[in-house]
């Protein structure tokens, strides 16, 4: 209730220690599932790769482009230009890998233990996959579990299923595809994943072929120590169609847990990959300690003409994030899409957003990115638009807004424009303001409580996004913010 | 990163010797400043502030230190209409009395050349004259600082408010080799004081020179400062500039920059919104062609509560021209009721053209609004097929349509003479323009 004498300030006293009783609730997903692993002993060198491709019966081929990134990781200096504050990391204190043993052969053998972990974050991995018309090729931390609906995906022609299978199964098309979109050398921690990836899916979807359904992933850290390295990748063929889901929680950790991964989204003529992704790791608690460290490239092609890619991302989790998904324009009249929400709390560091590189004639694309910054976090935008020379007519809106909550986080744009094409548009729009007390004082004045009339309009702030969602990670994605941000108004 | 010799340029920067003062914390810094130049060198693309301006091809040449001839100039080509107050002119970076107009200053007003200032009172110039630059990009301004030997040093007593503007002259004239030279402005306006001034830069004929001018602006509390730069350099010259705007509390500041000339120009703008309430607004304008290329590299902190900032700035580059423009904006831990706006909008008008922008926005305050908006693109379709509806020829339609979106600049200089005369000055660059 607001005070009779109007005084703000007391209401914005009381209203930060709700703030800080609301922003102090535990992480929900926190807990440990006690599964034995079969893991490497910590440790980064050529041989520790030759194991982990032995261990993962992999071609020579495999193995040798790992140790070509491996070796060409060795000569490159760590990246500084971000606007993270970044511990060192001890790669030789990691494990780079680890598989629950006893590999169940379908979903009816996996650990019962593993089901209700699933079953605690509400992953739908079985009754709730069918029902919801999903198929979830889980990875709990580095070695797939189970995978659904394989048949009916596979009287389509698609093709669904983990890394490591399909370099076993399926090595022409993981030769033709793996590192054409980020080469192994492109950054440091690409190079890195490049050398020591443990599995992660391949999805490809022949000619023509509207995916049947929407394909999820859940992605999953669990043992301790072990940095998880995923590499996807995701080939649509000529017209094909692709929906893919990847969501992310882990279990409270109080050392700070390495993830480096590679996505790559190859789209060919008239094909379309539609991305979307909820990330909620372990932000560390709330002095910062622990929490995972997320160091992702993700990369989409738009390699035939008329081809689009879009990215959808919420972004709740980990201690610092820092990823930015990207399209590469190169067919004519192709789209690329980037819709994100970036929450950080606490601690939080997140430098995230996108890169739009026209080449192609025609081509478009479009950007909204929401970032809320509340207790001591750090939430940067980082974007880069390039119109080459040869893009002719090409076309770029971006839109950038920052929300603070709070007087001790920030919230920062940094945006790249480079045109040198003359019949582009480029447009890029940012601001940065706090919630309204307006706003807030016309829903309390509604009878509208201050964690409902924030979560309200925080909710209307990320709307533009949220609807570019499918429906069942737009509920998870509005749970996910209202967890984090309930009653946060000072 | 050490280079193993140093590039010509460089080489040829430190062939002069150091201009002695005779005053050690002087003599102190610019030695300093001159090792911290030499080691470093001239940065490279992967410092972020140099990300879009290539220095190679400065590298490789060398230009003779400084300029012992009086070139012959002609004083009716210095003359800007409504600007008619104290001048003083330096003629590729030498002070000219005999063009100057430095005799009965206004009431309140103290203007000289830096070298007699330093010979009668140094002291002031220590807070401007003794930094040390540390970061990166700043090579330039650890030349400056090192070599700098004249300049101007203009002070406005506290409540004074001269009527005429203050003209600062800056002109590059033919010489027998290509010169570098260096010029370093010192500004101060007291409590509640009131200055306009104009920084003019011009050539005498065509040549190809290197300068470098460092100015600083110590706005005291309630000061205001009406400031313009036009410059209109010569065709192949190079010239970077650094200037520092320090805005005590409610001091006002309003910049109008011009930039037409030069073959590689840079500007450094550094604000400082130091004082509760101060208030900065910039206006700019690049018109490029040929193969000039300008970068402005703008950062406006709000460091007090309830300061305000407001960007206008546009871009036109044509035939091979390569405009950069950096606009970063900081709110400052603490600067509550902060509002900050900046627009950039870009006419790319040739294939060959570039333009690369980036507005930033770094914000630690929540009680802000901070706004930033940047488009690069062509001029309206709807717009031309108007006017061309009207009967006017297209090559015209599209001149009259450029001229107007960049004297959106212009449009709140108050001082009307003058504008006429800019905006006249800045149509003759755009395309269909006279010149």
């Amino acid at each position: 209730m607001i005070p009779d004498n109007g005084d703000s300030t007391a209401t914005a006293l009381r209203g930060n220690a709700e703030v800080a009783e609301a922003l102090g609730r535990r992480y929900a997903a926190g807990f440990v599932t006690d599964i034995e692993t079969d893991s490497l002993p910590p440790g980064l060198s050529e041989d520790v790769i030759r194991q982990l491709s032995a261990r993962k019966g992999e071609p020579a081929w495999m193995t040798e482009w790992r140790l070509a990134a491996y070796r060409h990781w060795l000569t490159m200096p760590a990246p500084h230009w971000a606007k993270l504050d970044i511990g060192p990391i001890d790669f030789q204190a990691i494990s780079y890998y680890a598989s629950p043993k006893n590999r169940p052969k379908s979903l009816e053998e996996v650990d019962p233990k593993l089901l209700e972990t699933y079953d605690k974050l509400g992953v739908p991995l079985h009754e709730r996959a069918r029902l919801a018309g999903v198929a979830v090729d889980a990875v709990f931390d580095s070695v797939s579990v189970g995978t659904t609906f394989r048949k009916e995906l596979a009287d389509a022609g698609v093709i669904f299923c983990s890394m490591s299978e399909a370099i076993r199964e399926y090595p022409e098309l993981v030769r033709q595809y793996l590192g054409s979109v980020v080469p192994p050398g492109d950054n440091y921690f690409a190079a890195l994943n490049s050398a020591v990836f443990s599995d992660g899916s391949f999805v490809f979807i022949p000619r023509g072929v509207r995916c049947p359904m929407e394909l999820s992933t859940y992605f999953r850290i669990n043992a301790g120590h072990t940095g998880q390295f995923e590499r996807t990748l995701i080939v649509a063929e000529e017209g094909a169609y692709v929906s893919y889901l990847e969501g992310c929680t882990a279990p409270m950790r109080d050392e700070n847990q390495l993830h480096a991964a590679v996505v790559e989204l190859v789209a060919l003529e008239k094909a379309q990959i539609k991305y979307s992704t909820v990330q909620n790791w372990y932000p560390g608690d709330e002095e910062g300690r622990g929490g995972i460290y997320n160091f992702v490239t993700k990369r989409g092609d738009c390699r035939g003409d008329d081809s689009k890619i879009s990215w959808t991302q919420v972004e709740t989790g980990s201690a610092i994030t820092w990823k930015y998904p990207s399209c590469v324009l190169r067919g004519d009249r192709s789209v690329g899409e980037f819709y994100s929400v970036a929450l950080t709390h606490h601690r939080q560091q997140a430098d995230t957003g996108t890169k739009m590189i026209h080449l192609g004639k025609g081509t478009k694309s479009k950007i909204v990115s929401k970032g809320i910054s509340a207790g001591r976090s750090s939430n940067s935008y980082r974007g880069l638009v390039k119109v080459e020379k040869g893009a002719e007519g090409a076309r770029n809106y971006t839109q950038c807004d920052s929300l603070l909550i709070g007087k001790q986080c920030g919230a920062h744009t940094f945006p790249y424009m480079e045109v040198k094409n003359p019949s582009a548009i480029v447009e890029h729009e940012a601001t940065t303001s706090k919630i309204s007390d307006d706003q807030l004082f016309y829903c309390r004045s509604r009878g509208i409580g201050e964690e409902d009339a924030v979560s309200m309009i925080v909710d209307g702030f990320c709307k533009q996004v949220f609807r570019e969602l499918p429906m069942e990670f737009a509920v998870e994605a509005k749970k996910l913010l209202e967890i984090s941000l309930e009653g946060a108004v000072g | 990163m050490s280079q193993p010799s140093p590039s010509p340029f460089v080489a040829s920067q430190l062939a002069a010797a150091l201009p002695q003062s005779g005053v050690a914390w002087l003599d102190a810094a610019r030695r300093e400043n001159l090792d911290a130049f030499v080691a470093a060198g001239l940065p490279d693309a992967r410092t972020e502030a140099w990300k879009y301006t290539a220095l190679r091809a400065l590298a490789q040449r060398s230009y003779a230190a400084g300029d012992a001839q009086a070139r012959a100039v002609d004083p009716a080509a210095l003359a800007l209409p409504g600007v008619a107050g104290p001048r003083l002119v330096f003629v590729n970076g030498v002070y000219r009395a005999d063009l100057s107009r430095a005799d009965a200053l206004p009431a309140g007003v103290s203007l000289q050349p830096l070298a007699r200032a330093l010979r009668t009172e140094a002291e002031p110039l220590r807070f401007a004259l003794a930094r040390r630059y540390r970061e990166d990009g700043d090579a330039f301004a650890r030349l400056n600082a090192a070599l700098a030997a004249d300049g101007a040093v203009l002070r406005v007593a506290p409540g004074a408010a001269p009527a005429q503007p203050v003209h600062l002259v800056f002109v590059g004239a033919p010489a027998e080799g290509d010169v570098a030279w260096h010029v370093r402005n010192v500004v101060e306006l007291g409590e509640g004081a009131a200055l306009t001034l104009v920084e003019h830069h011009l050539a005498s004929g065509a040549q190809a020179h290197f300068a470098t001018l460092a100015a600083d602006f110590v706005l005291r509390d309630g000061a205001r400062l009406r400031q313009l730069t036009v410059q209109d350099a010569a065709e192949g010259a190079t010239l970077v500039r650094h200037t520092g705007l320090q805005l005590g509390a409610r001091a006002a500041a309003r910049l109008h920059v011009l930039e037409l000339g030069g073959s590689l120009v840079r500007h450094d703008l550094r604000a400082l919104l130091a004082g509760d309430g101060a208030r900065l607004d910039t206006r700019g304008v690049f018109a490029l062609r040929g193969r000039q290329h300008a970068d402005t590299q703008m950062a406006i902190r709000h460091q007090a509560r309830g300061t305000a900032s407001d960007s206008v700035w546009r871009g036109v580059a044509d035939q091979r021209a390569r405009g950069v423009f950096r606009g970063a904006i900081v709110v400052a831990p603490g600067a509550d009721g902060s509002d900050a706006a900046l627009s950039n909008k870009n006419l790319l008008l040739s294939a060959q053209a570039e333009i690369d922008t980036k507005p930033e926005l770094e914000i630690y305050a929540d009680e802000v609004k901070a706004a930033h908006g940047a488009t690069v693109g062509q001029l309206d379709e709807r717009a031309l097929f108007y006017l061309r509806s009207r009967g006017i020829p297209q090559a015209q339609a599209r001149a009259m349509l450029t001229v107007a979106f960049c004297e959106a600049v212009l449009a709140d200089l108050d001082l009307p003479a003058l504008r006429e005369h800019l905006a006249a000055l800045l149509a003759a660059r755009l395309p269909g323009g006279a010149a």
